[in-house]
């Protein structure tokens, strides 16, 4: 109530080209607006959470009963590839690059992403990756079955002898992503650092904005690590060269440096959004200042920094010497002091606050619960004698289940909801989001807790089958598993019904204070129809002090 | 209270120039940051490389003693002097002196031909293929690789050359140009590196 | 007012810590039965990482929890909260803890490896000595395990058993006796020496009860240490996918008793090698098989594409019973 900088800038709406259309059509077109292409982001993402989600569903009614009975085990080897590679190519990763699209430009105070048409572009690799990824189930001899690691010799082993099989088309799918990624990447760091509005300094730039910097700055050194494995792949399995083939000479344990190089910093791809959208959403709807906001801004690079050097602690199974495994060991655990700084952060920020409990704040609060629990797991892991034990079985998929689903996906349902308003201008329904919240928390806890267990008495993960002592806990898992399947329905529903007749949110429904706040919703083409002068830091919440100078009079008499 | 009005919009207009009409610069900083993504792929194939020469009991092929480096050195001489050929051209352009630009990169371009000319005479000539262990896979992984990247260089000069002919072409700035030259300084900086590892260090 | 503060913060703290002993305890619970010395060495630090964990969860949470029940905004209080940017010591504080912690832990792991010692001399040579084993005997922490280790190395020679995984199978062959077996018999408290080997892809070579496991690599010799402890029949499973039979290759570990050990090697080169039942090549044959009358060719739902055949089922002296619909042991 007491920020009075919050004027909305009255601006005419423009139109991202003559003869544009200025309704839902546009999702349909070539736009470079960010907006747009954020929206197209979100949604094509979401349709392939589904997919994944049913294909992980399926897996769940496989391991519901010991024996390998409800699909051929190719069929379910090949549905763990394409759930892993659905998910991570298609889901996590677009949405999260679709979020930062449509929020950092905004945040920023900028009228577009550096680059707009390369936007596009990268957007519309999606489409092709899925396609390329589903169209492998119609190849002869199905789709990738090596795991979306596709660690050779298993994924060199090609039982049709087609050249173009599953493997081949999984390859490219995987190219066309990173090729997508790292243009994203490129544009993404442009505009955060070449693009912010006159006075936002680095420590004036909002954490999500932080945390996109450092996720994109982690495709671009690591991705063409990937690229590089995928090509030597790629040649094995078409040439007939001999890079990982071990009946030619060569070496297999290369390619999952080559591939955790890149795919462990990749989780942090993931998951450094969504600390940012934790740090968005709490200051908000607890009323309080995120405390301590310059560290947790700077510990997103820390995190990138750090994550350079941990891919090893992946193969502390593989033929490894010991010296690897210790020092991958301490820098994997050193990880949990960047992130634990971020945990504190947050426990304080709401601490003494005036908590609103709303959905986005929900989904906040209940992803960083998770966050916890999974960040300790994961110190199990990185303990090189406890890693020898659990390595590859089911506490392992519990874990990483926990981070992507209980934390990130967590993190990505609160920043919909929470700049629901702010993508339509109409308000979702509070009734329903809460019982989406409700129903995926507790299906994440029946799904992915009883794996931990499970993983610790010895049951290997990938099994189409197992010995019945598991059979308790993978039950659980099933029924946790259709339980979040159920999960996204009052979400769909939330989503479908208030875009269409949801109530005027207005522009700024949460009172929140931050540049995105200051424009119409939607915004418009161009967001601002005047570059606003950032005057103080993010989170000024119980000050007077305004964000931005109120106009620019007042900006020339303060700095004369 | 007018002038304080003309001054805002003054700064106002300033402003807006340096965001939206800095595409150049952003372009620029842009690709930078692209090579320095795109040279982590080279360092990878290095790594691997490296690795691979370290470990594998049988490096060369059977018949295989080395390679032959004459012909890779006068070879790596070119492509490496054309690097200061682009920079004249790009010089001539800085001072408007249109012919003269199109003069060094046309040479820049016979360099880098002569350059792909000479790696696949030495390709046709080599007693070993891409299959024969892994030191034929990375041999011409890594050669191969670098030469998609010279032909993609010498694209981009006859782009540039093309556009050069266009009228007002370079009103905007010539980031085009910039970019292009700084791609082919990339290329070369990844030769010196793969000559040292494959052809020096045998 | 500020000593009610430390006081519940103290009886938090306090019950704290009870959990989180009550948890470390618990989570002996959580694995098989420890069959090996290294599984107690795992166990101990298991429970240790079980114990602060639980302690830095509670420690996390409880303030979490109380701020969310404590801290909500009234219905129609639109006030803000107050305005507290952060607090330099708190922050110095929870970054040195944390990361004085994950040394610690990292120093705890360290030293368990080191004790286990269980990718054989080449790696950790020193470990064979007698005078480092001393000295890290000395230590009371999980000295017991060690002495068991130790022991065993000094009652006999290593136990040579080389371990061929291939796709879908294990065969394990006794170079001493030259006997070959499907199912990997052990001496209880004796050092065994495994050389494991592929013959085709990645596998791994995983014993739950031993807590122990190491990826077998194609084209590469790797040496692999343990000492089982306790008698008993435990279950060796593969925990590096290795494509469609993944799941069923699977195999049985018999730890006996030095003497049953060497009656079982006795009677097992006695016997002529002859192929042994095996679940991939079984199962593959009858999804396979032409003799399909359309009733009970697949029993599963939904059928699947081409897959790489299965190894023929291993020629071995000794294959225990298992009959082809009987559920695995």
């Amino acid at each position: 109530m007491t920020n009075i900088s919050l004027e909305p800038i009255n601006v005419t709406r423009g139109q991202p080209y003559p003869g544009a259309p200025d309704n839902w059509r546009r999702f349909f077109t070539f736009s470079t607006d960010h907006k747009v292409i954020g929206i197209q982001y979100i949604v094509t993402s979401f349709f392939f959470f589904l997919v994944g989600g049913t294909f992980s569903m399926i897996m769940r009614g496989e391991l519901i009963t010991p024996d390998a009975d409800l699909v051929d085990r190719t069929v379910y080897n090949a549905l763990f590839t394409m759930h892993g590679s659905v998910m991570l190519f298609l889901w996590t990763f677009p949405v999260l690059v679709g979020l930062g699209n449509y929020l950092v430009p905004l945040m920023i105070g900028a009228r577009d992403m550096a680059f707009p048409r390369l936007n596009a572009i990268s957007f519309w690799m999606i489409p092709v990756v899925g396609v390329l990824m589903l169209a492998s189930f119609l190849v002869p001899g199905g789709p990738s079955q090596s795991g979306w690691w596709a660690y050779p010799p298993v994924s060199l082993q090609n039982p049709t002898g087609n050249i173009i099989n599953g493997q081949f088309l999984w390859i490219l799918a995987v190219a066309i992503s990173g090729v997508s990624s790292i243009m994203g990447g490129v544009n993404f760091v442009t505009t955060i650092v070449k693009m912010r509005a006159p006075g936002m300094t680095w420590f004036r730039t909002p954490a999500f904005v932080w945390a996109v910097l450092a996720a994109q700055l982690i495709q671009l050194y690591g991705l063409p690590a990937l690229t590089g494995g995928a090509v030597m792949l790629l040649l094995d399995l078409t040439l007939g060269t001999s890079f990982f083939a071990p009946e030619r000479g060569g070496n297999p344990i290369l390619y999952q440096h080559f591939f955790w190089f890149y795919s462990h910093p990749a989780v942090y791809v993931m998951v450094l959004p969504a600390f940012g959208i934790f740090s968005e959403v709490l200051p908000v709807h607890a009323r309080k200042p995120l405390f301590g906001y310059r560290v947790i801004a700077a510990s997103s690079l820390l995190i990138t920094v750090i994550s350079g050097a941990v891919w090893v602690h992946h193969m502390f199974a593989s033929a490894t010497p010991g010296w690897m495994r210790m020092f991958f060991m301490v820098t994997t655990m050193l990880v949990a002091v960047p992130s634990g700084i971020k945990v504190f952060g947050w426990v304080a920020t709401i601490w003494g606050g005036k908590i609103r409990l709303t959905t986005p704040m929900l989904f906040a609060l209940g992803g960083i619960s998770n966050w916890l629990f999974a960040g300790i797991t994961g110190i199990f892991l990185g303990s090189v004698p406890i890693d020898i034990h659990v390595n590859n079985t089911y506490f392992v998929v519990g874990h990483f289940h926990y981070v992507l689903y209980g934390a990130i996906v967590m993190a990505i349902y609160a920043a919909i909801y929470h700049w629901f308003p702010k993508m339509t201008g109409r308000m979702y329904y509070e009734g329903l989001g809460k019982l989406h919240f409700a129903l995926t928390y507790l299906g994440t806890a029946l799904t992915f807790l009883p794996m931990h267990p499970a993983g610790l008495m010895g049951m290997p993960r990938r099994v189409a089958s197992y010995d019945p002592e598991f059979a308790y806990w993978n039950v659980l898992a099933s029924l946790g598993g259709f339980l979040l399947g159920m999960s996204t329905l009052p979400f769909i529903l939330n989503m479908v019904s208030s875009w269409i007749r949801g109530a005027k949110a207005g522009d700024n429904p949460w009172r929140a204070i931050g540049l995105e706040w200051l424009i119409s919703s939607p915004p418009p083409v161009e967001n601002f129809e005047e570059i606003p002068t950032v005057i103080s830091p993010p989170y000024r919440y119980g000050t007077d002090e305004p964000l931005v100078a109120t106009n620019l009079q007042q900006e020339l008499t303060q700095t004369p | 209270m007018t002038t304080e009005r003309a001054i805002a919009q003054q700064v106002e207009a300033g402003v807006r120039q340096e965001q939206e009409h800095d595409e150049a610069g952003n372009s620029k900083f842009g690709f930078i940051v692209f090579l320095l993504s795109e040279s982590v792929i080279f360092l990878s194939f290095f790594a691997g490389y490296i690795i691979y020469k370290t470990t594998v009991p049988d490096w060369y092929p059977p018949g295989v003693t080395g390679l032959e480096t004459r012909d890779p050195t006068i070879n790596t001489i070119v492509l490496v002097s054309s690097s200061f050929v682009i920079y004249v051209a790009e010089r001539f352009l800085h001072d408007k002196k249109l012919w003269g630009f199109r003069l060094f990169l046309l040479a820049t371009m016979a360099m880098g031909s002569y350059f792909l000319y000479g790696q696949a005479v030495e390709w046709s000539s080599l007693p070993f293929s891409v299959t024969s262990g892994v030191f034929g896979g990375t041999f011409y992984l890594l050669t191969g690789f670098h030469g998609l990247h010279v032909l993609t260089g010498i694209l981009l000069q006859v782009l540039m050359l093309i556009r050069s002919f266009v009228p007002d072409n370079y009103e905007r700035g010539y980031f085009g140009v910039e970019a292009t030259s700084l791609f082919w300084h990339f290329v070369d900086v990844i030769w010196i590196i793969l000559f040292i590892l494959i052809y020096v260090w045998q | 007012m500020k000593l009610r503060a430390i006081l519940t913060l103290t009886v938090y703290a306090i019950l704290a810590i009870f959990a989180s002993l009550w948890m470390a305890k618990q989570a002996y619970a959580w694995f098989p039965p420890e069959a090996s010395a290294e599984s107690k060495l795992i166990d101990d630090l298991f429970s240790l990482f079980t114990g602060l964990g639980t302690f830095i969860y509670l420690g996390v949470i409880g303030p979490f929890l109380y701020s969310l029940v404590f801290h909500r905004a009234a219905k129609y209080d639109d006030s803000d909260g107050p305005h507290i940017e952060g607090n330099t010591w708190l922050e110095v504080i929870w970054t040195a803890v944390p990361l004085a912690l994950v040394l610690g832990l990292s120093f705890a792991s360290y030293r368990t490896y080191d004790k286990m010692a269980v990718r054989g001399p080449m790696e950790l040579v020193h470990l064979h000595m007698p005078q480092m084993m001393q000295s890290a005997y000395a230590e009371p922490f999980d000295s017991t395990p060690q002495q068991e280790i130790q022991n065993a190395l000094e009652s006999a020679p290593l136990e040579q058993i080389d371990v061929i995984a291939k796709q879908w199978a294990w065969v394990f062959h006794y170079p001493q006796q030259d006997v070959s077996s499907t199912e990997l018999h052990l001496p209880v408290d004796r050092r065994v020496h495994f050389t494991l080997k592929s013959e085709d892809v990645l596998h791994g070579f995983y014993i739950p009860a031993f807590r122990l496991k190491q990826d077998v690599v194609p084209n590469h010799e790797i040496d692999f240490e343990l000492t089982p402890t306790r008698v008993g029949t435990y279950r060796l499973r593969d925990s590096m996918y290795s494509g469609t039979y993944f799941a069923a290759n699977q195999a049985d570990v018999v730890v006996q008793s030095v003497n049953d050990y060497q009656q079982w090697l006795a009677d097992a080169a006695a016997q002529t090698p002859s192929a042994a039942f095996n679940r991939a090549a079984y199962e593959y044959s009858r999804a396979n098989s032409n003799s399909d009358n359309g009733s009970t060719k697949d029993k599963v739902a939904v059928r699947g594409w081409e897959t790489i055949p299965p190894a023929p089922p291993p020629v071995v002296n000794y294959a225990p019973k298992q009959e082809p619909q009987s559920p695995p042991a």
